[in-house]
């Protein structure tokens, strides 16, 4: 039996397909040069002054670590255009609850992207709790996903992050949208 | 009991496909075993000593016949012709082929049953009162409530990657036969003055290395919050546990180091904000699943007295089983039987395929269809009329499962401990085996009385030894197996943690010292009517202590 290694190539999945990724991670905001974007650590987001921030706009996004609470990023969130939560590991499962306090309580309608360890047995997952945006790496993650094979199922007895129509029979019920 | 309609059914195969598809990769190499194992874990798969372990839910413990033939299927066709029932009320298999796991979760899937959840760190398997729907005692049937969590809990996008395992159990009735204060969260469903329904609720209770008893963070929850509470809950835990120390990161570390006011208003804070949104539960929907609960109608059988009461003078067998394995039902005519899984040296918990098959059809034709597996490791008929006790007490014995001793000593609960289990340090079925060799007489068990002995195989405690009234935990020293004896635990509405008595005993020694610990008990007891939990709570260790150790004892 063979183990997978992980291909050095990240690609950017959404829900409509692979495209390219006009964001990059960064660790200040000098790296942004002419129309770039970058992803700034949280701690970095918040460093800035107001002035910059609202002069770089959309231009900046910013990532969140799991141990990091999302409280002092909520008063911007009108203005950031992208949240990145990190999943240094991919059992680690405290940026589901981001995303969904991101997009139900906060109503947050930025860009959600899940970075890190994004396996595809996991993206169902996360595209109920809110992520629109995937960093994939894994091979088999990149060869369903080209495949459109996303997988996940379609029968969900609890209401989520995503607007689904109800299910049969019960209230927590909900179905998937094609 | 409840019925699968389309949507469970879809459901189930879309999650059984889903599995086919990540054990092929895994066979394939597509996939790494770091990868697999959460997976396999919340389809039930464990990868044990020996083998893979399959371990199949059965929700609140309740089954019919049907779904108990296709355990006995299971049991025959994909293992060596048995299975081992659970303290949560499952059972597993230890012999399944990896390569069959699918094919068996097809069939588990045929009679509305599935593994799903039954490990992993995610909810796990909603646990009830065995008796619901039968006690005498019970506010009101808790298992539509667990149903409504199972469902809820089914493949949660939110929290399906927690801390740590997570475990709820549901009682319906003061006298706590759930064991709900060693629970994540134990629900005791109740009645408020108005004669609503709600909750109890108790958060951050385990065992394991670090035992702890659940804090009431909630007097009363109405019915209709439940699943926004539980969400609350579940956040908080999902964002704040502790993830750097698997063995630090059960809700009760979380509960112990944020502290119980603190971490009470975490939860009604993010309750607040989830309150009255798309979570509340309308009393229709309840009503709906409580409609699947709904007892059977129970014809009046008023000659059942006469026929007992004849019988028990013919038959001493008949009548200890009458003493210890039949419960008081609401209905005068009815009683709930305990069938015991744990004949005199036996492994605790283990049935062959044709004693699962036996207990099918007493079911099916005494039972209104209906079986239930308790949390300690025995089945439950919950609807017997009285006058069948009889007939059901003969087919029990042609299957040797008339052993008398519910709630006795030798009715022990034991984890599969070193002989199966990856994580085991000392073997428990052999201990249990023989104290129950060592208490085998009728006459010495019925002296003795109600005494629960539990027996876990390592710290995690799977036994439940922290809340035996007597618990022997094994242990490794220096190459060979110690057990330490816990006195003192319950898992009752007045749950404690038992204390360590002293050194350990090794495997030839621990029978002995029980019978020493037992015959304390029995020197000091104010009378048979003192049990040794009320002899033990008001005596205190130091005549245990005396007579284990001796002067030793006062040395140290």
């Amino acid at each position: 039996m063979t183990e997978t290694t992980t291909p050095a190539t990240t690609r950017l999945w959404t829900n409509e397909g692979f495209r390219d990724d006009d964001w990059a991670h960064a660790e200040t905001v000098d790296a942004l040069a002419g129309n770039s974007r970058v992803i700034l650590p949280l701690a970095a987001f918040l460093a800035l002054d107001d002035e910059t921030r609202s002069r770089l706009g959309d231009r900046i996004g910013v990532h969140v670590m799991p141990g990091e609470a999302l409280d002092a990023l909520v008063p911007h969130l009108g203005t950031v255009a992208l949240v990145s939560l990190a999943f240094p590991a991919f059992s680690d499962g405290r940026s589901y609850s981001k995303a969904q306090l991101l997009r139900e309580r906060h109503g947050y309608e930025g860009v959600v992207r899940a970075s890190g360890d994004v396996l595809i047995d996991q993206i169902p997952l996360m595209l109920r709790t809110g992520f629109s945006e995937f960093e994939v790496s894994n091979e088999t993650a990149l060869a369903r996903l080209g495949q459109g094979r996303v997988g996940g199922i379609d029968f969900h007895y609890q209401p989520a992050a995503t607007q689904e129509p109800g299910g049969p029979a019960y209230s927590w019920r909900r179905v998937a949208t094609v | 009991m409840y019925r699968y309609d389309e949507f469970d059914h879809g459901f189930v195969k879309a999650r059984v496909d889903e599995f086919r598809d990540q054990v092929e990769r895994r066979l394939a190499g597509e996939i790494t075993e770091d990868q697999f194992k959460p997976l396999r874990l919340m389809n039930g798969v464990y990868l044990q000593l020996h083998a893979y372990m399959l371990r199949v839910a059965i929700p609140y413990g309740t089954l019919n016949a049907r779904q108990m033939r296709m355990l006995a299927h299971i049991a025959r066709a994909y293992d060596k012709g048995y299975g081992h029932f659970t303290t949560r009320q499952n059972i597993q298999y230890n012999w399944p082929a990896l390569s069959d796991i699918p094919a068996i979760l097809d069939d588990l899937a045929s009679v509305e049953m599935h593994a799903l959840q039954t490990s992993g760190n995610c909810i796990r398997n909603v646990t009830a009162d065995h008796f619901a729907g039968a006690a005498a005692d019970e506010v009101a049937d808790p298992r539509p409530y667990a149903e409504i969590l199972r469902q809820w809990s089914s493949v949660h996008p939110e929290f399906s990657y927690l801390p740590r395992k997570f475990k709820i159990a549901v009682t319906g009735a003061e006298r706590d036969r759930a064991a709900i204060q060693v629970h994540d969260i134990g629900l005791h469903l109740k009645k408020n003055e108005a004669g609503e329904l709600g909750f109890a609720v108790y958060v951050g209770g385990g065992q394991g290395r670090t035992p702890m008893i659940a804090k009431k963070i909630r007097d009363f929850l109405p019915e209709r919050d439940l699943l926004a509470y539980a969400t609350a809950i579940l956040r908080v835990y999902n964002l704040n546990g502790r993830r750097d120390n698997k063995y630090k990161a059960r809700i009760k570390i979380l509960v112990h180091e944020t502290g119980t006011e603190e971490l009470t208003a975490w939860v009604e804070k993010e309750f607040e904000a989830l309150k009255d949104g798309e979570l509340t539960l309308p009393s229709a929907d309840v009503r709906a699943i409580e409609a699947y609960f709904a007892p059977p109608a129970l014809p009046s059988r008023p000659e059942g007295e006469n026929a007992v009461r004849q019988a028990r003078l013919d038959n001493r067998g008949f009548d200890a089983w009458l003493k210890r394995n039949v419960t008081t039902h609401r209905h005068p005519d009815y009683a709930a039987v305990t069938i015991s899984l744990k004949g005199t040296g036996e492994a605790p918990g283990d049935a062959s395929d044709a004693q699962m098959e036996a207990v099918a059809d007493i079911a099916e034709q005494f039972a209104f269809d209906e079986i239930r597996v308790s949390h300690e490791q025995n089945l439950i008929l919950p609807h017997v009329a009285r006058a069948d006790l009889k007939t059901v007490y003969d087919q029990l014995v042609a299957q040797g499962l008339e052993t008398a001793n519910a709630g006795l000593i030798t009715d022990i609960i034991a984890c599969p401990g070193l002989d199966y289990c990856a994580l085991a340090n000392a073997r428990s079925i052999s201990v249990a085996q023989d104290i129950s060799q060592r208490f085998a007489s009728q006459e010495r068990q019925e002296e003795i009385g109600e005494l629960k002995l539990k027996i876990s195989g390592c710290i995690n405690a799977c036994g439940h030894h922290h809340v035996g009234h007597i618990g022997i935990l094994g242990v490794e020293k220096k190459g060979t197996e110690l057990y330490q004896v816990t006195l003192g635990g319950s898992g009752d509405e007045h749950t404690s943690i038992g204390e360590i008595i002293g050194r350990g005993f090794t495997a030839e020694e621990i029978t002995d010292a029980i019978e020493t610990v037992v015959d304390t008990y029995l020197a000091w007891r104010n009378g048979p009517d003192e049990t040794f939990l009320e002899a033990y709570r008001r005596l205190g260790a130091a005549p245990f202590k005396q007579a284990l150790y001796g002067d030793e004892a006062k040395a140290a």
